[in-house]
């Protein structure tokens, strides 16, 4: 009889357990990063390598197709959207998007577009050249322009060279995705990098500067 | 007269000797196996870094894996000496000696930082030595490092792979888009590759008397001679290519995202 007693509050105490109560128990954080240009294995296994600086990480996994990396981290460790884009930039690459599904299931995203339009808005479509090399300079241009506020979309081209924009012309201008660009390491038809900055660049991203 | 005039123009033509090219010879298909480094074994057959699986595979000419070996962090530019496989774990910072399932690690003098390349010549080797933009030559408790990170002469922007002939070593300097060259104490002699607007010079592969760079962005094998003479550029049939080597007068040439091997054979023009 004891023994009965004892399995069925054993099976009473598993029951009662959530599954969001069990995640906690794991105490660990679920982190998904977007990351582009991850075409060359060498690169990527670095990110890897440079994720590995932080104490405690583990189920690292990269999908070269996707460039979606994740891996766990101790929740007590608080790990932050803003430590994880840091280290992400350390290795060479940008942060397309980022997640942390924490252990109790909250989850924290990056925002990806800054923009809120309204009455007097006027969404302006416009190409710019900027120069750039492979699929981390994509996400880099990218990256800075929707970064601004007033852009609604942007799309560079690698083979053309052409950033696609649209903006509000009511916030911004062609001329500030100019600067903005350019202060991130890329020479455009009106703005030039500065050299430190392109001297920064990942290698396959040493573009022919524009003179 | 005419009897001078025929024998003039045959041996005209003779003296013509028309120049051979690598043409493409068939596909080897590799599965799910991501290839990044080849290595002939000493049986015939081929050994390969799947970085992405963490394992080395070894295949036979018709491309199935007769031995696989696993927990290993992101293999890359391996090399074989007789029975013993050198594997530089990119992931772990060392290059591990594989011999008939027994490991070891290769005793260096210097930390690495992600090797990604590593071969030998007469006892003595060679490791590209990525994050910290370098080459080191040497055995046992003698080594030399070469180079720094920069763009100059002597510098490199992340070696991947490297080659030791009797006299020079040959650096595949893969984000400077070129091959450096030294002699065997470190003395730098040739530079080239930055005419073909490589990108990303992943690995390379010294023959008698060509030089053969994988041009991982632009999907090319670029062939020079050594003394850095273009002789070819191959365009076709590969896919982000990692590594070469030749078997039996056969180039092999990995693709990474092919996922397969690419053979070709020197024919006549």
């Amino acid at each position: 009889m004891k023994n009965i007693i004892l399995i069925i509050s054993a099976l009473l105490f598993i029951t009662l357990i959530s599954p969001s109560e069990l995640s906690a128990q794991n105490n660990r954080d679920q982190i998904t990063v977007q990351v582009d240009g991850l075409g060359c294995p060498f690169c990527a296994y670095g990110l890897e390598k440079k994720f590995k600086e932080f104490k405690g990480i583990k189920d690292v996994k990269i999908e070269m197709e996707t460039g979606i990396f994740t891996f766990s981290y101790p929740t007590e460790k608080a790990i932050t959207l803003d430590m994880i884009e840091k280290q992400v930039d350390k290795a060479g690459y940008t942060a397309v998007s980022s997640k942390i599904t924490r252990a109790d299931g909250t989850t924290e995203e990056s925002k990806q577009n800054i923009t809120e339009l309204s009455e007097e808005s006027e969404i302006v479509t416009k190409d710019i050249f900027v120069a750039g090399n492979c699929g981390m300079c994509k996400a880099r241009i990218e990256k800075t322009a929707k970064g601004i506020s007033g852009v609604v979309s942007a799309e560079w081209d690698k083979e053309n060279k052409l950033l696609k924009l649209e903006y509000d012309s009511s916030q911004t201008s062609i001329g500030d995705v100019a600067a903005a660009v350019s202060k991130a390491g890329h020479d455009t038809k009106y703005t030039k990098a500065e050299d430190n900055v392109y001297e920064d660049l990942p290698g396959c991203c040493h573009y022919d500067r524009i003179n | 007269m005419k009897n001078i005039l025929f024998i003039v123009s045959v041996l005209l033509l003779f003296s013509c000797n028309p120049s051979e090219s690598w043409m493409y010879d068939g596909n080897i298909s590799l599965n799910k196996t991501t290839p990044i480094g080849l290595a002939s074994a000493i049986d015939g057959s081929t050994w390969i870094a799947d970085g992405d699986h963490n394992q080395i595979i070894k295949i036979n000419n018709a491309g199935s894996t007769i031995l696989t070996i696993d927990s290993l962090e992101r293999p890359m530019h391996i090399a074989t000496q007789g029975e013993l496989v050198l594997v530089p774990e990119y992931g772990m910072d060392r290059i591990t000696m594989i011999e008939q399932n027994i490991r070891d690690t290769l005793s260096l003098v210097h930390k690495l930082d992600a090797p990604a390349g590593i071969d030998f010549y007469d006892d003595q080797y060679a490791i590209a030595d990525f994050y910290n933009h370098r080459i080191l030559f040497g055995s046992g408790d003698n080594w030399i490092s070469i180079g720094k990170e920069g763009k100059k002469d002597s510098e490199f922007y992340y070696p991947t792979d490297v080659q030791v002939t009797d006299t020079k070593i040959f650096v595949a300097d893969a984000y400077n888009n070129r091959v450096q060259v030294f002699d065997t104490t470190g003395e730098h002699l040739l530079t080239f590759g930055n005419n073909e607007k490589i990108n990303a010079a992943t690995g390379i592969y010294v023959s008698d008397d060509e030089v053969f760079v994988t041009d991982f962005e632009n999907d090319r094998l670029v062939i020079y001679d050594h003394q850095g003479q273009l002789r070819q550029i191959i365009i076709e049939n590969l896919d982000k290519p990692t590594d070469a080597i030749i078997k039996d007068g056969v180039l092999w040439v990995t693709n990474y995202r092919g996922k397969s091997i690419s053979k070709f054979k020197k024919s006549k023009n």
